[in-house]
């Protein structure tokens, strides 16, 4: 955690690795002129883990859990079911559950029929989509990231949290949870869990958090394990990617050497 | 209106049933008609801690199947008549059950019975998801080792996700010697991570093992054990009593120990 004056000369240039493996999509919230959009993850890109009914479910409740307190009473949700097969009852229980949060589920999208089915059943709004148009215009498509996921939830064991984003988190990552974004992970509470920033790729992106005590930190392709002997005295910190290793240190520190423009590295040539 | 409780842990062994017992038979003693519903379907032990294993006819899974009334099927205690045990059928699994079944049978026992304990299996399957889904109130049972707080602290995470949403921590068999000398977590480290506010500390003792194997739950005794006061305690703090925490390390305190604590917690930043 020493200062060294070579700091922002030494930045890797971008990597950007084709995105071998696309990660696990999630259940997800997405503001859009005055509406939420509820995103379910379609059931061709779940591949390798099969996102179950029961795993939608817990992260629906999950995040609506974590999320409460940033949405405005009866504010219309629009489902986005894209492939996924859905009953009535499981269209009823997500009606229920954004009651619950006082959200008011008002139209499904979905390009199943049996989908656009059971929604009109249950009394829904539906609008049913060729599933070819889906296909056509894949949500990754862009490389811009999501807007920032903002969570006030004690992360748990077991749980996983991944976002094509940022990820702030108001509260503790447990010891073994996981947190896998694309952009920075900023953690206003104890990190104790595995978090990974930069999934994509990008070695630019930060892990902050008040006290870091990770398993494990991977910043794109980098890992990281914390050190054996802890330190005595425990303080907010940032972890960066600096010469090809994963660098911590004191947050006070970091927005010195790293957040000046470059222009204060030039300064230190002079000397 | 009555209060249904789940008992769980994720991990095994940490001694959710020696609670669901000894909580029961406490709340009985308190005055409260309370049951007791072992959910841990094709192993249930809950009938043996009790004591009551002999006098089981019926079990859940035959009222369900509506071969017997749900009062045939409860077991009454004969030392404490408050108390009723609902036994789990011990030749299925647990797939013999759904949630929806569970909630109906606890539903029914809500208009005869203050206080429902439910004694969940270890895990989180089919098993699990059966106990938890009749509950409005969890007391979480966990000791003070890694794997069992790590396991609880994926329960909490699991229940907070199915609306359970008050939840009790219970820490089991701590040894007060071994947290004093750094050498097992500390009340406080298992509160860190959990986060949910703490019923009590069970410090561990001997006698809970003989009180089991004689299905004699510890708050029956006479003279009631360390852990048999806790227990009894943890029952008046769940009735909202304000109850000071044991000092566990009382019995095998003397000046001397005393004043190395003392210093040793001066010392440290």
């Amino acid at each position: 955690m020493t200062s060294d004056s070579s700091l922002p000369a030494a930045i890797p240039s971008i990597v950007q690795p084709a995105p071998e493996v696309s990660p696990v999509p999630q259940v997800r919230f997405k503001g859009e002129s005055g509406r939420l959009l509820l995103l379910l993850p379609s059931e061709t890109e779940v591949v390798s883990s099969a996102a179950t009914w029961t795993d939608i479910w817990q992260q629906l409740k999950q995040r609506l859990n974590a999320g409460e307190r940033f949405w405005q009473p009866n504010t219309p949700v629009h489902l986005i079911a894209r492939d996924r097969l859905l009953d009535g009852r499981q269209l009823q229980s997500i009606a229920d559950a954004l009651t619950e949060a006082q959200l008011q589920l008002k139209r499904v999208y979905t390009s199943r029929r049996q989908t656009a089915v059971a929604a009109a059943t249950t009394g829904l709004s539906v609008e049913q989509q060729s599933p070819v148009a889906h296909l056509n215009q894949p949500e990754e498509s862009g490389q811009a990231l999501a807007e920032p996921l903002y969570i006030q939830t004690t992360v748990r064991s077991g749980m996983e949290v991944r976002h094509p984003g940022t990820v702030i988190i108001l509260g503790d990552v447990n010891p073994g949870s996981t947190i896998i974004a694309d952009g920075d992970v900023l953690v206003w509470g104890m990190l104790r869990g595995v978090v990974q920033a930069g999934a994509a790729g990008n070695t630019r992106c930060v892990i902050m958090a008040l006290r870091m005590e990770p398993t494990q930190l991977r910043i794109a392709d980098f890992v990281a394990r914390a050190p054996e002997a802890p330190p005595n005295l425990y303080q907010p910190e940032v972890a960066y990617v600096i010469s090809d290793s994963i660098r911590i240190i004191r947050a006070a520190d970091f927005s010195k050497e790293r957040l000046l423009p470059p222009v204060s590295s030039d300064i230190e040539a002079e000397e | 209106m009555s209060r249904i409780l789940v008992v769980t842990s994720g991990k095994g062994g940490v001694g959710k049933t020696t609670t669901t017992a000894n909580l029961g038979m406490a709340l009985a003693q308190r005055g409260h008609k309370v049951a007791v519903v072992d959910a841990d379907f094709g192993l249930r032990n809950l009938d043996l801690l009790l004591g009551l294993e002999n006098r089981i006819v019926y079990t859940a899974v035959e009222v369900l199947a509506g071969e017997c009334r749900l009062d045939q099927a409860l077991v009454r205690d004969k030392r404490q008549p408050n108390l009723a045990l609902l036994p789990a059928a011990q030749n299925r699994t647990k797939d013999a059950v759904t949630p929806e079944q569970m909630k109906k049978l606890v539903g029914a026992l809500t208009k005869a019975f203050h206080y429902i304990l439910i004694d969940c299996p270890a895990g989180i399957e089919m098993g699990f998801q059966n106990a938890i889904s009749p509950a409005r109130e969890a007391i979480i049972v966990t000791t003070p080792e890694v794997a069992a707080v790590r396991d609880a602290d994926r329960v909490v995470g699991l229940l907070e996700a199915n609306d359970v949403k008050r939840m009790y921590l219970v820490i089991n068999r701590l040894k007060p010697a071994m947290v004093e000398q750094d050498m097992m977590m500390s009340v406080k480290d298992v509160q860190e991570i959990l986060a949910i506010p703490l019923l009590g500390v069970v410090p561990d003792d001997e006698r809970v093992i003989v009180s089991t194997n004689r299905g004699e739950p510890l708050v029956l005794s006479e003279n009631p054990s360390l852990a048999a006061v806790a227990f009894s305690n943890i029952v008046r703090r769940l009735e909202g009593e304000k109850v000071p925490f044991l000092d566990l390390t009382a019995p095998q305190d003397d000046l001397f120990s005393r004043l190395r604590r003392l210093f040793r917690g001066r010392s440290k930043p």
